[in-house]
């Protein structure tokens, strides 16, 4: 504990060559302390950062998506749409699954709005299907249309390093288009106001989407 | 920059923070210390002020994060599977403190520091940390709202037994658990009290539930459901 012999020859160069006081220069570089990013702080632990986000704001929409079927099905669920609304919820289900393990597994925190996305999935789902069966299905299409921009968004953005969560996405996304088209085949077009729904509907997840991130 | 000076730069932060402990019961925490704490490591001033440049703010975090990570290597080694869940937090908490019981007066110093409000968000970020380690060692998983409720009452416990250890003088510190067992018995009463709380909950969405009862009459189920 007494001497730092050890440190290699390419760390000393490192540390002599970072801006002193009296030459310009960020005071902090990547993997000091006092920098945002956590105790390994480096380079990475920016990336790592922005990477931690993607996992809260996925989780955060997997939940909430979980929220709106089951609102639906309380509605619809005793409808002839009931079985095509449990099995999307399953679906669902599944991927919350998954994020909840990738989430603890890398020690991101979840959302803090949990507790509203609850209450607010809930309310949209249960309050588009009591608009009738076809707004309920409008409502489909615009959030999985969402959800399908994002996670393409986030597939390009995924360094190759991360192969395995990219397959992931990859993999849900597929299935939220599948929801988006059985959304369309049950005629979402046709419910009243459908531009402004699905407007509406679409604008409202892109801003749970921005909290989510953040929160 | 690869993984393998990283571990380097670390573990000469780790070495310097050690020494740094002696010293600053006289210094304080800062770069008079870690000037003396370089000279102790046989490395230029320049150097060790390089790997700490934000001085008491930066030696004090990584003194933290350090303490963190002796703790839950301990944790590991321990094996925490057998013990109930208040038992777990109790033993990681005052695993920390026996770890460090030998620089007290270097926390102490190190806390008065944090309770500057400048320094509000370091000490916030840091008790973050701390807690979520904890819970993260003791084998918390929640993804909801449970995540934040748990590490906020350990929060509370935790920093609250740490005013208590520093002047703690009983052998073994035997009265720094004790207060730790009763406040989180306090935690432990709370879903008895919420219980309560929501039966008077249950009250007010009676009216709501009520409601339930009119949604045959929507169009939507009566034409289409």
């Amino acid at each position: 504990m007494t001497d730092v012999k050890d440190m290699t020859e390419r760390t000393k160069k490192a540390v002599d060559a970072r801006p002193g006081p009296d030459n310009a220069g960020p005071k902090y570089l990547p993997g000091d302390p006092g920098v945002r990013g956590g105790v390994r702080g480096d380079a990475r632990g920016r990336a790592k950062d922005d990477i931690a986000a993607m996992i809260r704001v996925d989780q955060a929409g997997e939940f909430g998506a979980q929220r709106i079927y089951a609102g639906q099905i309380s509605v619809l669920g005793k409808g002839p749409r009931g079985d095509i609304l449990r099995h999307m919820q399953e679906q669902e289900q599944h991927h919350l699954d998954s994020f909840n393990a990738i989430l603890t597994a890398r020690r991101v925190r979840p959302t803090i709005l949990t507790p509203f996305w609850h209450w607010a999935g809930y309310a949209l789902g249960a309050g588009t299907a009591m608009m009738g069966e076809k707004a309920a299905m409008a409502c489909t299409v615009a959030i999985e249309e969402t959800i399908d921009d994002h996670y393409r968004q986030q597939h390009d953005a995924l360094p190759e390093s991360e192969a395995e969560l990219k397959d992931t996405i990859e993999r849900f996304r597929q299935e939220e288009l599948e929801h988006r088209d059985i959304g369309l085949e049950h005629g979402a077009e046709g419910a009243p106001a459908y531009p402004v729904l699905y407007g509406a509907i679409k604008r409202a997840s892109k801003l749970a989407i921005w909290l989510s991130e953040r929160f | 920059m690869d993984a393998g000076m990283d571990m380097d730069i670390d573990a000469a932060r780790d070495r310097l923070v050690a020494a740094v402990l002696t010293h600053v019961p006289f210094d304080g925490w800062g770069n008079a210390a870690l000037d003396r704490a370089a000279a102790d490591c046989d490395m230029a001033a320049e150097t060790a002020r390089a790997l700490f440049p934000g001085g008491a703010r930066d030696l004090i975090n990584w003194h933290s994060r350090w303490a963190d990570r002796r703790m839950m290597a301990q944790l590991d080694a321990d094996g925490l599977e057998e013990m109930r869940i208040r038992d777990r937090i109790a033993h990681a908490v005052m695993t920390r403190f026996e770890q460090n019981a030998g620089d007290r007066e270097a926390v102490r110093s190190a806390l008065s520091f944090l309770a500057l409000p400048r320094n509000a968000a370091l000490a916030a970020e840091l008790l973050y940390r701390t807690v979520d380690d904890i819970w993260f060692a003791c084998g918390d998983r929640s993804t909801d709202w449970n995540f934040y409720s748990k590490r906020g009452l350990l929060a509370g416990v935790y920093s609250s037994t740490l005013i208590v250890w520093l002047d703690d003088r009983s052998e073994g510190f035997e009265e720094t658990r004790g207060f730790l067992d009763r406040r989180i018995g306090n935690v432990m009463a709370i879903p008895k009290i919420t219980k309560r709380a929501r039966k008077v909950g249950a009250v007010a969405t009676f009216v709501p539930r009520r409601l339930k009862a009119f949604r045959t009459f929507w169009p939507a189920r009566a034409t289409r459901g």
